[in-house]
């Protein structure tokens, strides 16, 4: 926790003892994490490491089976049933998922709605704002992400890095307090990553808390915070870039960086 | 439920189940080979025979069953030339007419998918073929009547078993199959459910037949979609 | 007119024949467009009942309990393997004595039909449903799970995700089977004419018998029963393409 720059403030999210077994093969061991606000987190470690399988349960897309997750101050709670834990109230899990921005590697951008209807979808029909302010409100989004021209279009007609990009102002339009990246730029041709990282970029120095699985070595060196090193379902290592990407990091690490050339 | 009366109908219908496999596997037949005939003329290079196909098949696949088969039962006998025609006596049984709307009404839906089946044979394959010098006859029964019947068999599964359907129409020009008996049953017993019951029991078993021998067929016909041996020594 | 009497017999001139099919007073043109609108109301409306069943028994197959999902495969088996003609027999003479039983209970004795439209509608709408079941479950595993999950994440409810996401994907995705379905219903409509009800097949019959001009009679059903089959394709083609304006050029919009 060296490298936690705010340990004054309450953690914006505050992730304990996550365990989660998938049949016998278990791929979380217990893992815990605090964020504070402005923290950019980045997430290393291979495929199969559980780095994805963390963020999706942390928004309760994979339900752990123990651990604890709370969302400012706020604990998610959960309970026992039928020798599995489930979420008490489902309401709650509702309520904290629209505070918790989450951005998926493939888009999943909802293909029957135009770009502008996609992302005004949760803040009309979730938050329950007003319509106009709302359209309002994206549109500047849009622009924001540069993709203002694409607004009335659907989907399927849209690049990937577009949809990508499109994607992150469906999220932002929740306004959350923590948005989470699964893996931005893995479904990206090489030529359109550039546009999805600017953006994240961008966000990281408005001072949006963020948790991000990357390859990205560049991304977690330059913009993140706080780097962590994930092997076999566990943290191997932790801390601020410039010490873990330095010599002295585990040798896990070491071999791992070494695979991308770094 | 009175088990007596559910044992003597189910004796009752299986004893017109002949009935309805003989309407079954005749009009399946000659509805599989009429379809031959007519996806021939619709994939070939003659426009007339081509415009024929065409509305053959949209005539016989766009309108109901019945009446093509109360068309054949009724109208036939209107014309004198059909009437005096050495036909007539064969044209003039219901079940000759029963057997013959179901094949040519199958005929129609047949030469559809077995038109989808060609349609789904890679052009390389056939290029292949042109190769090595196959045309014509040679190039239809040894290339694309094999991977075409192949590709089209599940939906042509599908087709049989709408057919073991079809063939309750024919109690409506008189045939007595199982539908038609069981239809006698309930309107003599007014024991609805239970015969209802019996009846649905014998087509269900049908279906499940059928439906095993054509994945046996399947089967038997696609080895080069299944996995490749493991030990291809042990095979010699 | 005393030498068309004897023609009719061995085809008929072209007057006889406008004038038998025609909207005269001694047309059947009238009824028979009549029994048309018929066959059509029967149709639509088996559609529709076909659709609650159909949600219902889709829901049921896709849902995680065991005997929800035996019941649904059951329903969809029993009424797409069993002739339409015997389900039309049990429900119009099983229903019939639903209602007889219904009214003998209430003091009024005799026998009471079911009437034969509300029948109709019925049968084909239960065999409409299995086969709509099976449109709708498709349509549902097509929807991208990763749509789902974007769904979940944002915060919607079950309820919100259903009627925003799920709903509207798997009617766009559903259009042609259902087409599909329509059309069969269309022609498993005909049957129904067994219990009685002036549709089109019932009507064509029904002139047919009185005029002795099977063939005249059956030719223009079959051809008004192939005007309404390939109007309805054209409708449905139309909803196709524009239900499937945000599908990538080329897949949708041929």
């Amino acid at each position: 926790m060296a490298s936690a720059p705010h340990l004054s403030s309450a953690p914006r999210l505050s992730v304990r003892n996550i365990t989660k077994s998938f049949g016998t093969h278990q791929v979380l061991r217990g893992i815990s994490l605090d964020a504070h606000d402005g923290d950019v987190i980045s997430l290393l470690g291979a495929s199969g490491s559980g780095k994805s399988t963390f963020l999706r349960c942390i928004n309760m897309l994979e339900i752990a089976d123990a651990g604890e997750i709370v969302v400012d101050g706020e604990t998610i709670a959960m309970t026992q049933r039928g020798g599995r834990m489930v979420p008490a109230d489902r309401g709650q899990v509702d309520r904290m998922r629209s505070e918790l921005g989450m951005v998926f590697q493939s888009f999943n951008l909802w293909s029957h709605m135009t770009i502008l209807e996609n992302i005004i979808e949760g803040p009309v029909h979730v938050l329950k704002r007003p319509r106009a302010e709302c359209i309002a409100e994206a549109e500047a989004l849009l622009e924001k992400v540069g993709i203002a021209g694409k607004r009335h279009a659907y989907p399927a007609h849209l690049s990937g890095g577009q949809q990508q990009r499109a994607a992150i102002a469906r999220s932002l339009a929740m306004k959350p307090k923590v948005m989470l990246f699964d893996e931005p730029t893995s479904a990206l041709d090489p030529e359109l990553v550039g546009e999805v990282l600017r953006v994240m970029r961008a966000l990281a120095e408005e001072g949006m808390t963020m948790l991000v699985v990357t390859h990205e070595m560049s991304f977690a060196r330059t913009v993140s915070n706080r780097v962590i090193f994930m092997k076999s379902g566990e943290i191997d290592c932790d801390g601020a870039p410039d010490t873990v990407f330095a010599d002295g990091a585990s040798p896990a690490f070491r071999q791992f960086i070494g695979n991308f050339g770094g | 439920m009175d088990l007596d009366f559910m044992a003597s109908t189910m004796l009752t219908l299986v004893a017109a189940l002949p009935m309805t496999l003989a309407l079954f596997s005749l009009s399946v037949i000659f509805g599989g080979l009429l379809a031959l005939l007519v996806v021939w003329m619709r994939v070939g290079g003659n426009p007339v025979a081509r415009g024929f196909a065409k509305g053959y098949i949209f005539i016989f696949r766009g309108s109901p069953l019945l009446i093509q088969m109360f068309l054949v039962f009724y109208g036939l006998g209107q014309f004198g030339f059909i009437r005096y025609s050495v036909l007539w006596p064969a044209l003039r049984e219901p079940f000759v007419c029963a057997v013959l709307s179901l094949s040519l009404c199958t005929a129609g839906y047949t030469a559809e998918i077995f038109r989808f089946g060609l349609r789904s044979i890679p052009a390389r394959e056939i290029e292949a073929a042109r190769a090595v010098g196959m045309s014509g006859f040679l190039l239809t029964r040894r290339i694309l009547a094999p991977i075409a019947f192949r590709n089209a068999l599940p939906a042509y599964s599908t087709e049989v078993m709408m057919m073991v359907k079809s063939t309750a129409l024919a109690s409506l020009v008189t045939v007595w199959e199982v539908t038609g008996v069981a239809q006698r049953l309930i309107a003599q017993t007014y024991r609805t459910m239970e015969v209802f019951l019996c009846a649905a029991a014998i087509y269900l078993i049908l279906n499940f037949l059928i439906l095993q021998l054509m994945a046996f067929l399947e089967y038997r016909l696609s080895p080069h979609r299944r996995a490749a041996p493991l030990f291809p020594a042990a095979q010699q | 007119m005393t030498g068309a009497s004897g023609s009719v017999k061995e085809g008929i001139p072209g007057m006889i024949i406008l004038q038998t099919i025609g909207f005269g007073p001694t047309g059947w043109g009238g009824l028979l467009l009549v029994a048309t609108l018929m066959t059509l109301c029967v149709t639509a409306a088996a559609l529709f009942i076909g659709m609650v069943f159909g949600t219902l028994i889709a829901w049921a197959k896709l849902s995680g309990s065991r005997i929800a999902r035996a019941f649904g495969s059951a329903y969809t088996t029993v009424f797409r393997g069993v002739p339409e003609l015997l389900i039309i027999y049990l429900v119009y003479f099983g229903g019939s004595s639903l209602v007889t039983a219904a009214g003998s209970a209430l003091g009024y004795q005799g026998f009471l039909g079911l009437p034969s439209f509300v029948a109709g509608a019925l049968a084909v709408g239960i065999i409409s449903g299995a086969y709509q079941a099976e449109v709708y479950r498709g349509a549902f595993l097509a929807i991208p799970r990763g749509e789902l999950e974007a769904a979940q994440a944002i915060g919607m409810h079950r309820t919100l995700r259903f009627r925003r996401i799920i709903a509207p994907q798997v009617l766009r995705f559903a259009i042609p089977g259902i087409g599909n379905v329509w059309q069969l219903s269309l022609k498993d409509s005909a049957l129904v004419s067994v219990t009685g009800l002036a549709d089109l097949m019932r009507t064509s019959q029904i002139a047919a018998g009185s005029t002795r001009q099977h063939f005249l009679f059956f030719i223009v059903g079959g051809c008004l029963y192939l005007v309404l089959t390939s109007l309805s394709d054209r409708v449905f083609n139309g909803a196709e393409r524009r239900a499937n304006r945000s599908m990538p050029a080329g897949i949708g919009q041929a």
